[in-house]
């Protein structure tokens, strides 16, 4: 590190360009700080950026960890494949992963907001509330996705009861056209509650003079959202899109859970796909091959992601302004 | 007073949750509460409650000792992954070192990875990290990492920079000043940095398969899953394994909600 207190190309930006604080630390906490971010960053490279790397070279090959068989590398034969061989099961999949992404992210995003506008107050009951809507956040997908098993179970499930209800019959998490809803729905369900506390801290963030502003300017409820508290929630609403969106692209353990991968129900997303081709039901056959859905997996979710972060970004600047 | 429409409305909302929320959780509780007989014959309603689904499934799969062994993992990848965070976020949030904009990006992207399992369980078998309670905890540091790093960012960046300066030059040391004074000014961020994290390790079910083989060392989802059969006999068994693995967790996570509603109040009380 050198001694310049600032250097050109540096990303010190907006800020006054003032002396580094860091030249007030004494020697050995440089060293510690120095330490300390390195530690973290080994432990990042070495189990985040670098299985993805893996995975990167793994996809050039027909890597199969039978240990008779020897590695080839077979160059962009696993990519090939995706378009044409397998092709069915990958753009199956990847109507079923937009259809789910897009369902999940504004379910949650549009319910969260609903729950957290009543649940934001101090009283007894929205402290009830928001503790209910967090319950399935805690439980995780091992105990939601058991939960809805069992009430989507087509011989005991209070599902099914409701249904007959209207003439109703379904085999719910084993039939084609009712699948892919249920796992949206527990999806949504079991996430809700993050969405709320997302916009509930960003309601809690504006000021409230600006609500006595409006009121002393007689405007009513719905103005008073679409013109104070709905700009105002802009990064909320980037948080909330964004982990919603990224959550759906890449999940694959609540499907598994209530579907078991669901390649026969149309519930196989990109995700799913990527774990069936690397661990679950197709696994044996070409591991470079799961590896190359993964790498497709995670160049989608950036193309698809950074357009949406820039413009929610761009949203919150023109309303924030 | 409250305004006609409003109660409706809250009241709506209110139904909306009861039904949403609370059904769901409470017909769980009733099946664990129902003998294997009565729920064949007539699944929706409850009957005489018996309690003999918890002692049955308590003993049939190794739930406690499951259950510890889960809060072990999840709790120390937790706290180390949110740990780490903020040793790369402070840096980054004062621009400590050169390139923090890039440093930023490049952890940004962790976001985004999916899971790689093949290589990291190549990497777990090379490092010695496969099948030990170690390794399981090490393997699960870094998924926490990318959004505490953000998280923590922001939050470190709300703190007036005056404080960095006096504290040192006063002469006290980076990790001292780190403990003593921004990991209590940043608690809420550094709240859902560690609950998010601890939730990746309680929703991962395919770590357990992947990188652990003796069922000695298995997370209690493992030992849940065991009751999960075809045979829906064994479901008010299964039910009372979801109740007697929920109830710590849910009440970790009350534990947690008073503070994090006590944090984001007094978060948004600033001038």
């Amino acid at each position: 590190m050198t001694k310049a207190p600032v250097t050109t190309g540096d990303a010190v930006r907006g800020k006054a360009r003032r002396a580094r604080p860091a030249r007030l630390l004494s020697r050995t906490s440089k060293i510690t700080m120095w330490g300390g971010l390195a530690l973290a960053l080994v432990v990042y490279l070495l189990f985040g950026i670098g299985p993805m790397i893996g995975n990167v070279i793994i996809s050039f090959t027909d890597y199969t960890q039978l240990a008779w068989a020897t590695t080839h590398v077979v160059g962009f034969a696993n990519y090939a494949s995706m378009f044409t061989s397998q092709s069915t099961a990958f753009y199956q999949s990847i109507v079923t992963t937009v259809v789910f992404t897009l369902a999940v992210t504004l379910g949650q995003s549009a319910l969260g907001l609903l729950l957290a506008h009543k649940l934001v107050g101090d009283s007894k009951w929205a402290a009830v509330g928001r503790l209910l809507v967090f319950v399935p956040i805690a439980l995780g997908v091992t105990i939601v996705g058991l939960v809805w098993i069992m009430i989507f179970d087509p011989a005991q499930g209070p599902a099914t009861s409701f249904f007959g209800l209207f003439g109703v019959h379904s085999a719910f998490l084993g039939a084609d056209g009712w699948a892919l809803g249920i796992v949206i729905f527990v999806q949504i369900w079991q996430n809700a509650g993050f969405s709320t506390l997302v916009f509930i801290g960003g309601l809690r963030a504006i000021d409230p003079s600006l609500y006595e502003a409006g009121a002393m300017d007689g405007i009513g409820t719905w103005r008073r959202l679409r013109k104070i508290t709905f700009p105002l929630l802009a990064p909320s609403v980037t948080a909330n899109v964004m982990l919603a969106l990224v959550g759906a692209f890449t999940t694959y353990n609540l499907i598994y859970v209530l579907t078991g991968g669901g390649s026969s129900y149309g519930t196989q997303t990109l995700g799913m796909l990527a774990f069936n081709d690397a661990f679950g039901v197709n696994a044996e056959t070409n591991l470079g091959y799961g590896a190359a859905v993964t790498v497709a997996l995670f160049v989608m979710t950036l193309v698809v992601a950074t357009p949406v972060l820039i413009y929610l970004r761009g949203r919150e600047r023109r309303l924030l302004r | 007073m409250i305004r006609r429409p409003r109660l409706v409305s809250g009241v709506a909302v209110g139904i909306l949750i009861a039904l949403l929320f609370l059904a769901p959780v409470l017909y769980a509780v009733m099946l664990s509460f129902e003998s294997p007989t009565h729920f064949l014959n007539s699944p929706m309603t409850l009957g005489k409650p018996v309690l003999s689904n918890f002692g049955k499934a308590w003993s049939q799969a190794d739930l406690g000792p499951e259950l510890l062994r889960t809060i072990l993992y999840a709790v120390v990848a937790g706290l180390a992954s949110t740990a780490l965070g903020l040793l790369i976020a402070f840096p980054i949030a004062r621009r400590l070192v050169r390139g923090s904009a890039a440093l930023y990006t490049f952890l940004f992207i962790g976001v985004f990875l999916p899971l790689s399992i093949i290589p990291l369980y190549a990497e777990a078998r090379s490092m010695d990290l496969y099948n030990n309670t170690i390794g399981y905890i090490i393997l699960h540091i870094e998924p926490g990492m990318p959004l505490a790093v953000m998280l923590l960012v922001a939050s470190v960046s709300t703190l007036p920079a005056e404080f960095d300066e006096v504290a040192w030059m006063e002469g006290a040391s980076y990790l001292s000043y780190l403990w003593r004074v921004v990991v209590p000014m940043v608690r809420p961020a550094l709240l859902i940095a560690f609950l998010y994290a601890l939730l990746g390790v309680w929703n991962d079910i395919i770590g357990p398969v992947a990188l652990l083989s003796s069922s000695s060392l298995y997370p209690v989802t493992e030992g849940v899953f065991t009751f999960y059969g075809s045979n829906s006999s064994e479901w008010t068994l299964l039910a009372a394994a979801v109740v007697i693995v929920s109830l710590p967790v849910v009440a970790l996570f009350i534990a947690c909600q008073r503070q994090l509603n006590r944090a984001s109040l007094a978060g948004s009380v600033k001038g």
